[in-house]
């Protein structure tokens, strides 16, 4: 379709219509007519949906404001009528946000980083080379992706409080970052079925003249990968690692198996109700009204994703655009 | 991928340096999946047939056969039940996620001003979608008093639909509306934020849609909804499959489904290692079982551009 300057745009239409049949006039106002319906209904349902994506972090945000009153008097619905930040501040205390947040990133942050490393050289292993049992050894990939975790959390569990040989030595792991550092630098982390099968992709999707200049000039496949591969495949990288962010912090299931003293931000979330209690009467046993509890809640909520949420506005595109560079589907 | 074809040197020794490379790459992961994948589920497996009991320094395990099995089938009060209703709400819950991330992801997929907004809002539950913070939002009732999206009933202070019907001269329909209502808001809820990575893989695949096809449509002037179900259909259909496994395997293994719950309770609180580990065994034997059917069935429908 040829497209015009801004201007001249109408004119030619305009003398295009005056020039038309009058079928094909009509054709030209009902295709229009339908576009301008669809481009209606499209933003009725983005914007109605997006609404219900929207909506509890609007709340959360409007809770999070206002005094626990508030939560009981049925003419505040969206905008406080006390707004404060005192809720912010008895939340964070009771959180020990401060210590927890810097577990949580020691422990995601870290782990993430790691896995991503071991994950890629593994995926690029599947990737490039054939050796005997890659097809079976694969398929142990596959396995891992569909094995649900709570499988072997139990024996996992065991194999860490009693880490060691028979008879040689047995030291007791849980509590410690190793747990998490153990699994992620050996490719075994969270979801790292997944990030094997992405890298694996990727890699797959590079040309072979990548690889075959660097032998040519003299290098071992590893240095290869060193040189060559990785900074070809940093946008990948990125997006794996932002996505392994994501995953590890919220996760919930692994962390509460694996730490009974250490606090993340999501174990946190749940012992928050006789936290509060503690921090603001001074015995965890009191319960507050339901209602009134709603606010720290929700305070607490939103300070745990508000540091995803940060990274997310500013990294969004490699969220979303990141999954098509991959080549994972291509 | 085997040999290099132009190479003067004696093709085998130059290929077992590389495969012994290719061992090297992956090693790291093997020892990994040795120990925190095969030996766990070797043991696993080895509990759920026998009778677990913790000693100091050690664990005891007695082999009991198929006990445990037949004690999560017969003799546990809720598992059976709470199995049946997980499938029945994966069954109808999956197909639905599936359509709805298609369709969204072929809206995203047109240019539009604001697309850029509105992809990273549809994202966004990808971000924020797990563990205690979704509970918190979709309203567990002991996390806020109200049920599911009843949270939703905050902005219908009273029973403003209710109120509705009977303005316009419906009263015996207002409870059941109400109720018809309230099922389809929560259920709208649970399908559009579980739907973020879906429809991000749907978008992907759309994106790879070449271009020439989509030009000889156009050329032979197919309608939009010929060119969806002739071309975008067709070669969308690879993905339909893996996503479909994929959020079977999310929604089966959601640490929040009442299955799941279950078979935490015997983990945590009675310390029935072994009757915990037949039912999660029992459990994913019959997804993987479903999985299977399933795939198996939606295979016939795909169209495969090349072999892959």
């Amino acid at each position: 379709m040829a497209d015009n300057a801004g201007t001249d745009k109408k004119e030619l239409r305009q003398r295009r219509m005056a020039s038309a049949s009058k079928a094909e006039r009509s054709y030209v106002r009902r295709t229009a007519l339908k576009r301008r319906l669809w481009q209606f209904f499209r933003f009725l349902i983005l914007f109605g949906i997006g609404f219900v994506i929207l909506y509890p972090l609007l709340y959360m945000i409007s809770c999070t404001f206002r005094e626990s009153g508030d939560m009981t008097d049925p003419t505040v619905l969206w905008i406080p009528r006390h707004p404060t930040l005192s809720i912010i501040k008895e939340t964070m205390d009771a959180m020990d946000f401060g210590e927890t947040l810097k577990n949580t990133l020691i422990l995601n942050v870290g782990c993430s980083f790691v896995q991503v490393v071991s994950c890629a050289l593994t995926g690029y292993g599947f990737a490039r080379f054939s050796f005997r049992g890659k097809k079976l050894l694969f398929g142990i990939v596959i396995l891992m992706i569909l094995v649900p975790t709570q499988v072997i959390t139990l024996p996992l569990f065991f194999q860490f409080r009693f880490f060691g040989i028979r008879g040689v030595f047995s030291k007791n792991l849980i509590d410690t970052m190793w747990t998490m550092y153990l699994p992620a630098m050996t490719a075994n982390g969270i979801r790292s079925g997944l990030m094997i099968l992405i890298f694996r992709q990727f890699f797959r999707g590079l040309p072979r003249e990548l690889e075959d200049a660097a032998y040519i000039d003299g290098c071992g496949p590893f240095m290869t990968f060193v040189r060559v591969m990785v900074p070809n495949a940093l946008p990948a990288f990125l997006t794996v690692f932002l996505f392994s962010i994501v995953w590890y912090w919220n996760d919930y299931y692994v962390s509460t198996m694996f730490f009974h003293n250490t606090r993340t931000i999501s174990t946190m979330l749940y012992d928050l109700d006789s936290e509060i209690s503690l921090r603001l009467f001074g015995d965890a046993t009191i319960k507050m009204n339901p209602r009134e509890q709603i606010v720290w809640k929700q305070a607490s909520c939103l300070i745990s994703i508000t540091p995803l949420l940060i990274m997310y506005t500013f990294l969004q595109k490699h969220f979303t655009e990141g999954i098509e560079r991959s080549g994972l589907v291509g | 991928m085997k040999g290099e074809k132009t190479r003067k040197r004696p093709r085998l020794s130059y290929q077992r340096r590389k495969s012994l490379y290719g061992y090297g790459f992956i090693s790291l992961w093997l020892i990994g999946t040795l120990l925190f994948f095969l030996i766990p589920l070797g043991k696993s497996i080895a509990y759920s047939f026998s009778s677990v009991s913790i000693k100091p320094g050690r664990i005891d395990m007695k082999w009991v056969g198929l006990d445990n099995y037949k004690y999560a089938v017969s003799k546990d009060p809720q598992y059976t039940d709470l199995l049946e209703d997980t499938l029945i709400e994966t069954l109808w819950k999956t197909p639905l996620i599936l359509i709805f991330s298609l369709f969204i992801a072929v809206v995203l997929n047109q240019k539009f001003r604001g697309r850029a907004l509105a992809r990273a809002v549809f994202f966004l539950p990808v971000i924020i979608a797990t563990g205690p913070v979704y509970e918190i939002i979709s309203g567990d009732i002991k996390s806020t008093g109200n049920t599911g999206a009843a949270q939703f009933s905050t902005m219908f202070r009273t029973d403003l639909v209710g109120d509705l019907m009977r303005d316009l001269g419906f009263y015996s329909m207002s409870e059941k509306m109400t109720s018809f209502i309230t099922t389809v808001a929560d259920n709208i809820f649970g399908i559009v934020w579980s739907s973020g990575i879906q429809i991000l893989l749907f978008l992907a695949a759309l994106q790879n849609i070449p271009p020439s096809a989509r030009e000889a449509a156009q050329l032979e002037g197919a309608t939009s909804w010929e060119y969806f179900w002739k071309i975008t259909f067709p070669y969308v259909s690879p993905f339909i499959l893996a996503n479909m496994i994929f959020t079977v395997i999310d929604s089966f293994t959601n640490p929040m489904n009442q299955v799941m719950r279950r078979i935490m309770l015997f983990q945590t609180e009675e310390m029935n290692y072994g009757l915990s580990s037949a039912m999660t065994w029992l459990y994913f034997i019959i997804v993987a079982a479903a999985i299977g059917a399933a795939a198996a069935v939606i295979n016939r429908f795909i169209y495969y551009e090349f072999d892959a």
